[in-house]
């Protein structure tokens, strides 16, 4: 696993923890594989949060058909979704060489 | 061809209504239901809504105006650069001339009571072929005898703020967007409907049993419950045009689309999503549209037309553990439904409508509806 990875991972479950704390639940136990919406952690409000936070700290527009189970449902998946669009945008941001 | 928007009826003793907002400027394209303007009388404040795609070419009518009720507020083009009609109707009421019901208009010394007290002739009956100022001196005799102060009262408008500013000391502070739409909705409904609630306890295990295959059919992220029974009430709106519907004068007027209203909380705002033409959508199509205005209200980037124009809504405080949630009926509909379940695990739905339109069996017989969710018999054919 990258450091890149690990780093976003890290960041993630950091945000659904405060999340579910303020809704009194612990999200320590929470691992990179476990699916997310399944964990009875955090409901659709508060996933709702966390996609939003998600979009605005990785510079990420998700479309209504990204958000699905396959591609945001695991702590891993979420970073690995994330690195993949910017990486995306990197090879289509022209930089003006030639 | 340019087409006129008129200055709204918005209850029947108001026959001046103020504009109190213009938000798009000449020369501005504004989609099909996007607020044109904003009028105002001393009991509501309503959005005129566009009628068609089109631009705004002329506006007749200024911010601060008071204007009779059907005259023409702003005109609309096909494109910005089409001409307004030269012969535009005046907006203001302190332009008599012409009255529609007469051709030889009031007479003058009626057209001087008019100007004094800001009012529009076509808001006075009149005793004879044209309007005269004993018309006039009877109907404001009869007016003021009712208590009811007109918006174009100068001195009821100087008098209103302080008649509501409580004697204690403190401190005015302007509401925001948000606030001022929560403050339009609760005095519609307090000043026009009559709001009746009913609740019904349903069977929760077997929504979510349902939500939870269809949720694994489309991978989805976002539990689809609340969306589901949301698309349920849209069926029901689609089948029965009572339940989308509202009183216009002595009339039910039934909308011919059904535009869900979904609450959406975010943060401390309460948003009333809406999603237009919904019974046209299939349902995956729908629940998708949910999520996404759900996520978008979230981060506050709705668009303003996706906060207006609701036929029939839908509500939850499904995770607030309230045992029950009394919602407030959004302007101009006569059923908001509102699912809430207890920490104790009771679940109930309840109904917020309006007993000018529904009776509490048709509403009964609808909650019974919703609380069970389709089986593969009642799901109607897919649409694209």
């Amino acid at each position: 696993m990258s450091e890149e990875q690990s780093e976003i991972e890290a960041l993630i479950k950091q945000r659904i923890a405060e999340i579910c704390a303020a809704m009194g639940e612990d999200a320590s136990v929470l691992d990179a594989d476990t699916l997310i919406p399944a964990s009875g952690l955090i409901d659709s409000a508060g996933l709702l949060e966390l996609l939003a936070w998600y979009e605005q700290r990785f510079g990420i527009d998700l479309a209504p058909e990204d958000i699905t189970i396959d591609n945001l449902g695991t702590l891993r998946q979420m970073a690995t979704f994330a690195i993949a669009r910017r990486r995306a945008r990197v090879t289509t941001t022209p930089t003006g060489d030639h | 061809m340019a087409v006129p928007v008129h200055a709204p009826r918005i209850n029947n003793n108001d026959d001046l209504v103020k504009v109190v907002s213009l938000p798009v400027p000449v020369g501005i394209a504004v989609a099909r239901g996007g607020v044109l303007a904003q009028v105002e009388t001393d009991k509501a404040i309503v959005d005129v809504e566009c009628p068609d795609d089109g631009y705004v070419i002329s506006q007749v009518a200024q911010v601060g105006d008071v204007v009779a009720v059907g005259s023409v507020l702003l005109w609309l083009g096909r494109s910005a650069d089409e001409a307004a009609p030269a012969t535009a109707e005046p907006a203001s009421p302190t332009a008599l001339e012409g009255s529609a019901r007469s051709g030889t208009g009031p007479t003058a010394r009626a057209r001087l009571l008019l100007q004094r007290h800001g009012l529009a002739p076509d808001a006075i009956p009149i005793s004879a072929d044209r309007l005269t100022a004993e018309d006039v001196e009877r109907y404001l005799a009869a007016r003021d005898s009712s208590g009811t102060p007109s918006i174009g009262d100068a001195s009821f408008r100087q008098a209103r703020p302080a008649a509501n500013r409580p004697d204690i000391d403190g401190e005015l502070h302007e509401l925001s967007g948000n606030e001022r739409g929560v403050l339009r909705t609760v005095t519609w409904s307090r000043d026009f409907a009559v709001p009746g609630y009913i609740e019904i306890e349903y069977d929760h295990g077997a929504w979510e049993s349902h939500a939870a295959a269809f949720s694994t059919q489309h991978r989805l992220m976002l539990s689809p419950m609340l969306a589901l029974m949301a698309w349920r009430l849209v069926q029901l709106a689609s089948e029965t045009p009572r339940l989308n519907s509202t009183i216009v004068g002595e009339s039910r007027y039934e909308y011919r689309s059904v535009n869900l209203g979904f609450t959406v909380q975010a943060e401390d705002l309460l948003y009333l999503a809406v999603i237009r033409d919904a019974a046209a959508l299939a349902e995956a199509r729908f629940v998708t549209a949910i999520a996404d205005v759900q996520r978008r209200a979230v981060a506050h980037k709705l668009a303003h037309d996706e906060l207006s124009g609701a036929t029939v809504s839908f509500s939850s405080m499904g995770r607030w553990n309230v045992s029950r949630h009394v919602p407030v009926l959004p302007p101009f509909t006569s059923l908001i439904v509102a699912q809430a379940r207890s920490k104790s695990g009771a679940s109930v739905l309840g109904a917020t409508y309006d007993h000018r339109v529904l009776s509490g069996f048709q509403v009964a017989k609808a909650l019974h509806q919703i609380g069970k969710p389709p089986t593969s018999v009642d799901r109607p054919e897919s649409k694209s």
